[in-house]
């Protein structure tokens, strides 16, 4: 119960925009996730690979801004992830990720 | 002088020596990512991620009005971003519900 009421009266918990805007950012991990089963004609390489780079700088962001932001940390470490995963996908459906050929020219 | 006003820039604690500045500046890469899907079919856009893209836009708009240095840059990015969002979810819908009137039955 005192753990939760701390957590309800913390200055980055639910009654503040530091708890709310970490959350919506969970939306692009939510987003990324399902968009994993559908078929990778359907990944934006652009957005991808904008969202990878975004939420790298992100995680910065959150450690440095003040009050420093856990939750966003946590939340753009898991979207980075999905994206890059998502990346992948879209690279491996465009034959970047073929294996070598074995006459190799290197 | 204008020297010093550029010292001033500089030297801002949300400035460019800063993740204050960068982190919000790369966020101009999603919308320009966005506003270059504004050409791509509509059948190949994401509901879930165009709704992120909008809420995340709204409310980081709000967000970075209360941290600490206060952020105009990014306040501004997600204004655009939320814009674009909202484009984007635009065009879908208006394709899925309301241009293929020849083959789907009335809808109310």
């Amino acid at each position: 119960m005192a753990a939760f009421k701390a957590f309800w009266n913390s200055p980055v918990g639910p009654k503040t925009t530091h708890f709310w805007g970490p959350i919506a950012n969970w939306g692009f991990v939510a987003a990324g996730l399902v968009d994993t089963q559908k078929p990778p004609e359907m990944i934006s390489r652009n957005m991808t690979a904008a969202m990878c780079v975004y939420s790298g700088l992100f995680m910065r962001f959150a450690w440095m801004v003040q009050p420093r932001n856990y939750l966003l940390l946590v939340c753009h470490a898991s979207n980075e992830s999905v994206q890059l995963y998502q990346l992948s996908r879209w690279a491996k459906a465009q034959g970047f990720l073929e294996k070598k050929e074995p006459e190799g020219q290197h | 002088m204008a020297a010093s006003k550029i010292q001033a820039l500089w030297n801002h604690p949300a400035g460019p020596k800063t993740i204050h500045f960068w982190a919000p500046t790369f966020k101009w890469g999603i919308s320009i990512a966005n506003v270059a899907d504004f050409s791509k079919p509509p059948e190949k856009i994401s509901y879930p991620q165009q709704v992120a893209v909008t809420c995340t836009g709204l409310i980081w708009s709000r967000y970075s009005t209360v941290i600490t240095p206060k952020n105009w840059n990014l306040f501004s990015v997600n204004v655009v971003m939320a814009g674009t969002g909202i484009y984007q979810l635009a065009r879908k819908t208006r394709h899925d519900h309301f241009s293929e009137v020849q083959e789907v039955p009335a809808k109310e």
